[in-house]
């Protein structure tokens, strides 16, 4: 069989020293049995084969809503700003929204790849590729919207500090929006790249078992030579465990820095030191939301359903409950240190969100992120993949929502009453939202068709084979 | 052609080489000279870029033209009849801008919205090029024959010739008009003023004999009490009002005065929204609330009153008894009252009250000055309605229209237009085929009076001159010129104007600075704008006492119309200029369109809320029901029984704004197809007692179910927060401060927010050795006028966006003003506050943007980077004041015409970056400038921003805070002065003096 391939047989020495006790009196992590070598094949089999119908519908579903979106986006480009919904008192809305909204949702990937890692938490095995690959394509989703929201998106490279002629022209560091450039672009790049080195040993994997000379070479290229070696595992193991610590602060720091955007402006409601935590928070709940949104829906569509268990989704939905938790804390926070503070623009600015003109959007966004996730302290809703996969949509819709409100609400009415305003959104910006979505699923799907969803490598370490009387061939 | 020709040398040069190559010699020499030649040439083609334009045309430089450097001209507005003085800034030989004319003795240096404006009607695309006969474009030469055998067969007939006019201010056209008048049988001047005050005339008439409007003299009066007159927006004069009126309001001095303004009226106007204490009535009860007041004021005069009994009045009792006091212990003389309804028994009692009180006295400075009469409004609607009797029973014969649009702006105008038409020869002087002059046979298009000579007589004694500051755009002729040509003796109108000031002003001229030439005057005139004339003799005026109806009882029931005319569009004249169609109103502040303002209490009775479309239904002047279909705008305020409804809107034409606005998908036109700019509210004037009523005609209001939003520039209107969203305390926000005057005079710190000292850890980035620029603006003084509104946006070529882009609150006007109500229901008080980038020292725009676009001069100034904004609208955002603007869209700059307007001083902005107000630092620079070339430091005052030049009220002062004698020095050592959201710690440059009120009461809570 191929998977005896040398690459599976020093994963599995190499995690087999430590495994832990725990497997014997928790469910395991793959259910039904399988072998070193059931593993690739499940895994390799959704690549090697034809793409079933469903994700050919899927794709071209995707697809279509992308190109309305890139069509959306030409216009916008070329006719102007104006055609969103913005106004001289709201000057960013969808924009900025839709960016923190998909950076947020980028954060589940690195805290399952990176801190989970590094904290051994073992279950991540099985869903730490497809997490990452989502944080990929959602740091690309959210890093168009600052791009595109520019009014000459064209000198978008003004932004970045490179050498020029233009004197003492240059950028400014004390802008929060550069800090952004600097951390989003920082984050993308250490993700990509935790990402690519995850895959490089299935890579190698698909390599073994290519049949077609193109395929063979292409993935002989991008295994990088991957010879499953002793050597081999121990550098990609070392280098594997310092982009994990290079990777782990980043979770904390990128959107700390995103909510900097808003926490060193003037603004009431946006002007408020709890936001670095309150963003991290929500971050890794909407990101560990969007994780499991998509799991479920993979694991029915690749047919995942062992690699992917209820003790997956039991695991996430703590985290997600225990986020929650913590971004309903931070509401009520806020709003205790408005009426603390005895500063009236500031009382206003929250008394507004919760009754003002769009006080509609502030209710979804507790009814959402505080009120719904609280079914998930029962253990049999956890268990029930239907009712985590609809909590999940709520959290994330509720998440979008709080970006929205933090930004709109507090804009809409602030120091002068005389530049209050309003905002509605026009059929670009809907469009606009909706292809980032387009973009994000066409990324995913052919993800899922043209690189392994489950990291074989990782998920074969944490089989037991070597100590189980049902070991593999070992 | 000499040898040494070098165009000679050369063709030998080329013939030589010619014959060389024929011969086959070609030697090393000539070989590298044409090899270099030709490689030059190529690289010199490929060199190029495009089409070679010339930038500056001139051969021949032009006398007194200089590229680049602005030239300025004293002249005279003609935006209306008041005449105010103006420069007018040439650049590369084309007037870009209009000022005030600081020493004009009756505009005094200010300036208003409308006569800003006019500059751009001069670039309108859209005006008459050419006379038009029978609709179709001639030459003046077949126009003035065919004209000369029309005006020959009318005076064989005997029928009338008729001139109607606007009041003519020029005296030089007055006297044309009447000669060329001369040479008919029955031949007569009309004139009329489409906002009427001619029921003031004809009081002053049977008063005293003399049919003028008194100059009012606003500085001299201690009390001013005003029913229902607009004297600081629209009545009469309202520059000079605005100026004289403050003049008895002054704070930032030793001695503080400050008069106090009573006003009674039916709408929120801008005088009401500044007088210190405001009541409101019914348009039909001017004439009874004056009734009750000079009922007060006998009796305290211990005169008898004209009635010996009155109906219940309007007015409280109360009230009525503290005015009159007010009246009675101010000093003799010293007070007045103003009426603006054109209404013959209300001017008649207002001229009783001012007699009795010896406002009308020649013996003391008195507020009201007969002897030197305001000629600025002479129109006479007794002599108009016996005209429209003329013209319907088909008994003029000829009918010059000049300056006025009588089928528009008179009741029943659609049916008068029709009867117009039916006059064997109408003559139109219109600057484009309006409403009646379609129906004229000749449109013979006056020049614009940027282009013409012309003078004025504003006011007795004071003559204004305006010189053409640009060759006419078309072939338009001025309309003196036309009546020259028709009379035979075709002449310019600078030779008519020098022969008539050679025999009439020069006599009057200047006595005792010896004999005058005429070219010293016309001089003197040219380079000061005016000439003052020794007055008239003094003629004691003899008062008769009028006959004075008892006025009738209160009407307890019904809707009563109230037609005014707005600061931006008067009487519609200017409704094709889309920069005051663009200018929100000060109080409503809603643009491009008309509508039907509705008390809230009222609102709330009918059911209608802001953009719910109501019917109006009354009666025409004729008879005839009228209904108009307007948008419905709640404004507090009004009187609850008052409709009000402006006019000058629904002028033929103006859907040529169709389009002004951005175009793409989701947009809106701001005009409809065929359609107009707002409605036409002439249809509800109607006539009674021999004048034209604005107001009192009753109207009934119903629903229509339809909506048509307004675009307004301010959606919330107070400074109090909604209440159901200020749990506790809801206390106003003290951004507007204000005290009143008793409390003022005994703290002049009173009203002042609790400021706490705020320490920083950061070191100062700036030192500000050089100047450090700031603007103190005195909110006791701004009226909201709006002036400087229109000034910003002239010079810093501010684009309009159109109604579509307004109602999407995306206005670019880098100066607004924030207009704030507080109070309850129908009685509110109203602050103004203009509101422009305050560039803080301490920005918060400054540190966000990520490219630097926007930075802090050594100078203080806040300034903008367009080249270098990328867009992320970041700033915008973080600005507490919220003056940045954006550009959404590439703004339309397609008419070429138009264009000549811009400022070349100021980049025109592109798609897709922030702009705000920069202090016009072109100005700054401008200044900095001349004063080197000069060898001089700069002075305080050199350096004046638009806004601060041209405001009537003086209300902005701006200058270099580091210079320790400057006015603007003095204003921020101001007790009065404070900052908007100090607490910020933002540092503003700009500064408030706060606001004080001459009312009863503690302190006020604006703030």
């Amino acid at each position: 069989m191929a998977s005896s391939a040398p690459t599976n047989t020093a994963a599995g020495v190499e995690t087999a020293s430590v495994a832990t006790v725990e497997q014997h009196v928790t469910p395991p992590l793959v259910d039904g049995d399988k072998s070193l070598g059931q593993v690739t094949n499940d895994v390799c089999r959704a690549l090697e084969g034809k793409p079933t119908r469903l994700w050919y519908i899927c794709f071209f579903v995707s697809l279509s809503i992308l190109i309305v979106g890139v069509v959306a986006v030409a216009y916008q480009t070329i006719v102007g700003i104006g055609t969103w919904g913005l106004n001289r008192t709201v000057g960013w809305a969808f924009d900025i929204t839709n960016f923190v909204f998909w950076i947020g949702i980028g954060h589940a990937g690195t805290l399952i790849s990176a801190i989970l890692f590094l904290f051994r938490q073992r279950w991540r095995t099985a869903v730490n590729r497809s997490a990452e690959a989502m944080t990929i394509f959602a740091v690309m989703c959210a890093g168009i919207f600052p791009l595109i929201h520019m009014g000459r998106p064209w000198l978008a490279y003004w932004v970045l500090p490179y050498p020029n002629f233009r004197g003492p022209l240059w950028v400014n560091f004390r802008s929060a929006l550069l800090w952004d450039v600097f951390a989003i672009s920082t984050y993308f790049l250490i993700s990509l790249g935790f990402w690519l080195l995850g895959l490089v040993p299935d890579l190698a994997t698909m390599r073994d078992r290519a049949k077609g000379k193109i395929r063979k070479a292409i993935l002989s290229v991008v295994s990088l030579g991957w010879n499953g070696s002793q050597r081999t595992w121990r550098h990609y193991e070392i280098v594997y465990l310092l982009l994990a610590g290079l990777a782990t602060p980043l979770v904390l720091s990128v959107h700390t820095i995103v909510s900097f955007d808003f926490s060193t402006s003037v603004i009431p409601g946006w002007h408020t030191t709890i936001l670095p935590p309150y963003f991290v928070a929500g971050a890794i709940f909407s990101g560990m939301s969007m994780v499991l949104t998509l799991m479920i829906i993979a694991r029915k569509v690749m047919r995942f359903e062992q690699y992917i268990t209820t003790r997956h989704i039991d695991a996430m939905c703590k985290l997600v409950l225990a986020t929650g938790l913590i971004v309903g804390f931070a509401y009520a926070t806020e709003f205790f240190t408005a009426w603390y503070s005895g500063n009236q623009y500031e009382q206003f600015a929250f008394y507004n969100r919760a009754g003002g003109p769009m006080a509609w959007s502030y209710w979804i966004m507790v009814f959402c992120n505080v009120c719904v996730p609280q079914l998930l302290w029962s253990r049999r809703i956890r268990g029930n993949i239907a009712a985590v996969f609809g909590i999940t949509i709520f959290v994330n819709i509720g998440m979008w929502f709080e970006r929205f409100v933090i930004i709109v609400t507090s804009l809409q009415r602030d120091f002068l009453p005389s530049s209050w305003s309003s905002y509605v959104p026009t059929s670009i910006e809907l469009l606009t939202l909706l292809g980032s979505f387009g973009l994000f699923f066409t990324c995913f799907l052919l993800f899922c068709r043209f690189l392994p969803m489950i990291a074989m490598a990782e998920v074969k370490g944490v089989l037991g084979v070597g100590r189980s009387k049902k070991g593999g061939e070992k | 052609m000499t040898p040494h020709d070098p165009a000679e040398r050369r063709d030998e040069d080329v013939e030589q080489h010619e014959a060389e190559l024929e011969k086959g010699e070609f030697n090393r020499r000539a070989f590298l000279k044409l090899a270099g030649f030709t490689l030059g040439g190529a690289a010199l083609s490929g060199c190029t870029r495009g089409r070679e334009e010339k930038l500056i045309p001139y051969l021949v430089k032009p006398e007194e033209i200089t590229p680049g450097r602005s030239y300025w001209y004293a002249s005279t507005c003609g935006a209306c009849t008041a005449s105010c003085g103006i420069l007018t800034k040439n650049r590369d030989g084309r007037p870009i801008k209009l000022e005030g004319l600081p020493d004009q003795p009756v505009s005094k240096g200010g300036l208003c919205a409308v006569g800003q404006a006019s500059v751009l009607g001069l670039y309108d695309s859209k005006r008459l090029k050419k006379p038009l006969v029978g609709g179709v474009e001639k030459g003046w030469g077949d126009l003035d024959t065919s004209l000369g055998v029309d005006l020959e067969t009318i005076r064989g007939s005997g029928r009338g010739v008729r001139f109607l006019s606007r009041t003519i201010t020029s005296p030089t056209l007055r006297e044309s008009v009447e000669a060329f008048l001369g040479t008919f049988g029955d031949a007569k001047l009309v004139e009329y003023d489409p906002l009427s005050v001619s029921a003031l005339l004809d009081a002053q008439e049977e008063a005293y004999g003399v049919r003028a409007v008194p100059r009012y003299h606003f500085e001299r009066a201690e009390v001013v009490i005003s029913f229902d007159a607009d004297f600081l927006g629209t009545w009469i004069s309202p520059v000079e009002f605005t100026s004289t009126y403050l003049e008895r309001r002054k704070l930032s001095s030793d001695a503080p005065t400050m008069s106090y303004h009573a006003q009674i009226e039916s709408r929120l106007s801008i005088t009401g929204s500044n007088a210190d204490e405001r009541w409101t009535l019914r348009p039909s009860e001017v004439s009874s609330g004056l009734a009750q007041l000079a009922a007060a004021v006998a009796k305290r005069a211990g005169v008898k009153a004209p009635w010996s009994s009155l109906p219940k009045g309007p007015i409280e009792a109360g009230v009525v008894e503290k005015l009159a006091e007010r009246l009675w212990t101010g000093p003799r003389g010293r007070t007045l009252v103003v009426c603006g309804a054109n209404e013959s028994d209300a001017q008649r009692i207002t001229t009783w009250i001012n007699h009795v009180l010896q406002n009308d006295s020649d013996q003391v400075e008195a507020t009201i000055d007969l002897h030197r009469p305001s000629y600025q409004m002479r129109g006479n609607d007794r002599d108009l309605m016996a005209l429209l009797a003329e013209i319907r029973d088909e008994k003029v014969g000829a009918l010059f229209v000049h300056d006025v649009n009588p089928a528009y702006d008179l009741p029943d105008g659609v049916n008068l237009g029709k009867a117009i038409g039916k006059i064997p020869v109408v003559i139109s002087f219109a600057e484009r085929v309006d409403e009646t002059a379609e129906h004229a046979k000749y449109v013979c298009p006056d020049h614009h009076y940027l282009e013409s000579w012309r003078d004025a007589e504003p006011v007795a004694g004071v003559v204004t001159i305006a010189q053409p500051a640009i060759r006419p755009l078309g072939e338009t002729r001025s309309a003196a010129e036309s009546l020259a040509a028709w009379s035979g003796a075709a002449r310019s109108h600078h030779d008519i104007l020098r022969d008539y000031w050679s025999r009439e002003l020069l006599p009057r001229s200047a006595p005792g600075e010896g004999t005058k030439t005429l070219d010293r005057l016309w001089d003197d005139a040219l380079q000061r704008g005016f000439v003052e004339l020794a007055p008239l003799s003094k003629v004691p005026f003899s008062y008769r006492p009028p006959a004075l109806a008892v006025p009738a009882a209160r009407s307890a029931s019904g809707l009563e119309i109230a037609l005014y005319a707005k600061v931006g569009l008067r009487d519609g004249r200017e409704a094709h200029n889309a920069w005051l169609q663009e200018l929100p109103d000060p109080i409503s502040k809603a643009t491009w369109d008309n509508y039907a303002a509705i008390a809230p209490s009222l609102a709330e009775e009918l059911g209608v809320k802001d953009g719910d479309v109501v019917r109006l239904a009354g009666s025409a002047a004729g008879g005839s029901k009228v209904t108009l279909d307007l948008p419905a705008l709640v404004q507090p305020g009004q009187d609850s029984s008052t409709i009000a409804v402006a006019l000058g809107y629904g002028r033929k034409g103006t859907d040529r704004f169709l389009n002004v606005g951005p175009q793409w998908i989701e947009a809106r036109p701001t005009v409809e197809e065929g359609q107009t700019v707002g409605v036409n509210a002439a249809p509800l004037l109607s006539i009674a007692g021999g004048t034209l009523r604005f107001g009192g005609a009753k109207v009934e209001v119903s629903r229509t179910g339809e909506e048509r939003p307004i675009a307004r520039t301010q959606q919330y209107h107070s400074l109090e927060v909604p209440r159901h969203l200020a749990p506790g305390k809801g206390h106003p926000r003290p951004i507007v401060q204000e005290t009143t005057f008793a409390t003022y005079q005994k703290d002049p710190e009173a009203g002042s927010h609790h400021a706490h000292a705020l320490d920083t850890m950061w070191t100062e980035d700036h030192s500000y050795d050089g100047h450090h620029w700031a603007m103190a603006i005195d909110l006791t003084r701004c009226t909201g006028c709006s002036a400087c509104v229109v000034g910003c946006q002239a010079e810093n070529n501010v684009p309009v966006v159109g109604k579509d882009e307004i109602s999407r609150n995306r206005e670019m006007s880098w100066l607004r003003i924030d207009r704030y109500y507080s109070g309850e229901g129908d009685e509110v008080s109203v602050a103004h506050q203009p509101m422009m980038c305050q560039h803080c020292d301490n920005a918060p725009c400054e540190n966000v943007c990520p490219v630097l676009a926007t930075l802090h001069s050594e100078e203080g100034l806040n300034q903008q980077v367009y080249n270098r904004c990328v867009g992320t609208r970041y700033c915008a955002n973080n600005c507490p004041y919220k003056t940045r603007r954006f550009n959404w869209f590439d703004y339309p700059h397609n008419d070429k015409l138009e264009n000549m307007v811009l400022n070349p001083d100021v980049t025109v902005r592109s798609r897709g970056i922030m702009e705000k107000c920069s202090f016009c630092v072109q100005r700054i620079q401008e200044a900095k400038f001349e004063a080197k070339s000069e060898g001089r430091e700069l002075r305080d005052g050199d350096v004046q921003p638009a806004c601060v030049q041209s405001c009537p009220a003086q209300a902005i002062v701006f200058g270099d805070r580091n210079q320790r004698e400057s006015e603007i020095t003095k204003q921020r050592g101001d007790p009065r002065h404070y900052h908007v959201l100090e607490e910020l710690n933002v540092l503003p440059s700009v500064g408030y003096l706060r606001k004080v009120r001459n009312r009863e009461g503690g302190e006020q809570h604006h703030g």
